[in-house]
């Protein structure tokens, strides 16, 4: 999907002359092999579920009860459409998608243009540093945050915004949603492999072309804009890509969705919530293929985009998409 | 310390020398308040987890009152009782003295430098008197913890999940991904289309028919004679464990990268000698993806340490069975966790693993993203 800048790797041409199609044909078949535990994955845990969920949407495939699930049409569908919950939830997973997920690549793409910076020492530390957040269990992280913003002990009130003469926290904190934005705060706190991402692109970015700009008389913004973030763009990509995931309820790299899926992904939270305090897995199911439906949706436009936006330094490129 | 280093590029500019230093030292000071702000909004939350952990059950039922640092109310124990320590303005300076008498208009003092003067009559409303608090830590939450909850157990199941899960995921996914980098099959550009695509399925979809196929085999697989192991792996941990043996498309996708990117001519030289796609793999390419297969294994370990999910479907709170995740999660219902300073400690408990492996690896898990990166 992102590919190599500075080397590229082996074409994909004809590598070793073979002779004949029996040596071919052998070739193929151990690759096949090799790419066996994938395809069998493949089939097992997502293809057969996602058609096996087809089904049970078409059904009123009740948890505790499962033998007397009955066939009932577009039953499902049609309640969704007068269920506003469902899209409620539907709003308030592409509104994240919408708000949180840029703030998530602003910050992202700051951090690493912070620390890609000369002028700095100690990058290590505080790269190590950055990364710490996103090694913790979310709980870990949701208890800590909430001691802090606590209004009477927590430090968020003593330490910084008494001192800053900002209007102190007085809500009585009993749940997550009772501090607007903490949920938003917590996934920015924890933005290490984002981070990563964007840092290892960077790097791969080479100085002459830094050079050839500042020859040319362009100051550091400039660079960064008509520089950097061309020939990253891949990695944006990819990170726009995780993180629409994530809204929709999945997790790649890191696990943070389920704890806070009410308030960082609304739909998985409510898909959860018919599910397993209502038992209606035939609702579910239907709810679980809309989302689906609306995340390929957006995919399938994000990469139409992705050809207008999206720098692909050499022709091997389309091999990925 | 010296943070920032001159750049020297920046001289060439034809700009005045005092216009440059002017706005080298704008630059470098705008920067230092940036890391300054990024050390803080970082290592602050932590700090208050540690910090909050050490402190006694005293100041947590009152931390308004107490300073931030975790800190008691020194006692002094006058005939068989105890007094707090308070801070008592007098002709000869602010006095920390013991309190023994309450009264409205006056108050009875005890020196414990000097107890043998015995009480000492005081004028004023003893309510205005600050008390005394000394700097003290406790590591009283953290035993509370261990009784409440098994948290050393559930490090140990997690740890097993991880181990075999590891192995799972490491063996499945360096085949695919060498599959996938060095043998010419029909369709497998296609067919790498589709991996990368598996990326983007959101759980919530494959997660019902999963539930309820897993839910069976837990309860069938164990009654089969042949399956009776030696050794005994919960079967509820099955749907933690075994989809990792499929492989994992993010990780392929690293390791192809990194795989495409050693020189063909190497296997070739190999295959020469008589070395079968196997042999090439485990001689010549896996002795020099050392550094992504060691990211691939610390993400993953990363991933399992933190994954709820699964681990409260499937486990949940099941006696002996639980994972790290879980337990966190429900630690504020559990006996005995009273106080945000438990809290605390569960959450520092659970997290120096990940955090000790990380910065083990630090440099090279960091290094290697880098490399990572650049193949991007």
């Amino acid at each position: 999907m992102l590919n190599s800048l500075s080397h590229a790797p082996a074409p994909p041409g004809p590598k070793i002359a073979h002779p004949n199609a029996g040596l071919r044909r052998r070739e193929a078949t151990i690759g096949l092999l090799f790419l066996s535990p994938w395809i069998l994955g493949y089939i097992l845990l997502k293809v057969l579920p996602i058609l096996v969920a087809l089904w049970y949407s078409l059904t009123d495939f009740q948890l505790l009860h499962p033998d007397n699930a009955r066939f009932i049409g577009l039953a499902n569908y049609v309640y969704f459409v007068t269920d506003p919950e469902a899209w409620g939830g539907l709003v308030g997973s592409l509104g994240y998608f919408l708000t949180t997920v840029p703030l998530e690549l602003l910050v992202a793409l700051g951090l690493a243009a912070l620390l890609s910076s000369d002028r700095l020492h100690g990058k290590s530390i505080l790269r190590a540093i950055i990364f710490m957040p996103s090694v913790i269990p979310a709980s870990a992280i949701f208890f800590i945050w909430l001691g802090l913003v606590n209004p009477s002990a927590g430090w968020l009130n003593r330490l910084v915004i008494l001192p800053l003469g900002l209007p102190p926290i007085v809500a009585s904190i009993t749940g997550i949603d009772n501090v607007p934005y903490l949920a938003t705060i917590m996934a920015l706190w924890s933005i290490g492999p984002g981070f990563l991402i964007m840092y290892g692109a960077m790097q791969g970015v080479s100085k002459e072309l830094y050079e050839a700009a500042h020859l040319d008389g362009a100051g550091p913004l400039m660079r960064f804009i008509s520089v950097t973030l061309p020939i990253i763009s891949p990695a944006i990509f990819f990170s726009l890509v995780i993180d629409l995931t994530s809204a929709f309820g999945g997790s790649v790299l890191l696990d943070r969705g389920f704890l806070f899926s009410e308030s960082l992904s609304p739909m998985e939270g409510y898909i959860n919530s018919v599910m397993f305090s209502q038992y209606n897995l035939g609702y579910a199911a239907a709810l679980a293929w809309v989302m689906f439906a609306a995340t390929m949706t957006i995919t399938f436009i994000l990469f139409r985009s992705a050809r207008s936006w999206v720098y692909f330094p050499e022709e091997d490129s389309h091999e990925a998409f | 310390m010296k943070l920032f280093k001159r750049n020297a590029r920046e001289k060439k500019l034809g700009e005045s020398a005092l216009t440059l230093r002017l706005w080298e030292f704008t630059g470098s000071a705008i920067l230092s308040l940036v890391v300054f702000i990024l050390l803080a909004a970082y290592l602050l939350p932590l700090s208050y987890m540690f910090v909050t952990s050490v402190k006694g059950p005293a100041q947590m039922a009152n931390q308004a009152s107490y300073p931030l640092y975790p800190s008691v109310n020194p006692q002094y124990n006058y005939q068989g009782v105890d007094y707090p320590l308070m801070k008592v303005p007098t002709a000869d300076g602010v006095k920390e003295w013991a309190i023994v008498t309450k009264r409205r208009t006056y108050s009875e003092f005890i020196d414990p430098h000097n107890p043998g003067a015995g009480l000492i009559h005081w004028d004023g409303n003893w309510y205005k008197l600050e008390k005394v608090y000394r700097f003290s830590v406790t590591l009283q939450a953290f035993g509370d913890l261990l009784k409440a909850a098994r948290i050393s157990q559930a490090m140990t199941n997690t740890l097993i999940v991880a181990l075999i899960s590891e192995i799972g995921v490491l063996l499945s996914s360096i085949a695919v991904a060498y599959g996938f980098s060095r043998f010419r099959i029909p369709g497998g550009k296609w067919l790498f289309f589709v991996l990368i695509s598996t990326i983007l399925i959101p759980e919530t979809i494959t997660l019902i028919p999963t539930y309820i196929a897993f839910k069976k085999l837990i309860l069938w697989l164990p009654t089969l004679p042949f399956l009776q192991f030696p050794f005994s792996v919960p079967w509820p941990w099955l749907p933690l464990i075994l989809p990792h043996f499929f492989s994992s498309a993010i990780f392929v996708f690293l390791l192809r990268q990194n795989f495409r990117s050693i020189p063909r001519d190497l296997d070739e030289a190999a295959m020469l000698d008589g070395a079968g796609p196997l042999r090439i793999l485990t001689l010549v390419i896996l002795p020099q993806s050392i550094p992504v297969v060691t990211t691939v294994a610390l993400l993953h370990f990363f991933y399992i340490w933190n994954e709820l999910r699964h681990a409260s479907l499937y486990v949940g709170l099941t006696p002996g069975q639980q994972q790290v995740s879980s337990i966190l999660q429900n630690a504020p219902v559990l006996p005995g966790v009273s106080t945000d300073a438990v809290l605390q400690a569960s959450a520092l408990l659970v997290m120096i693993v990940p955090i000790v492996v990380l910065f083990a690896f630090q440099r090279f898990f960091m290094q290697d993203m880098i490399v990572t990166g650049l193949e991007k």
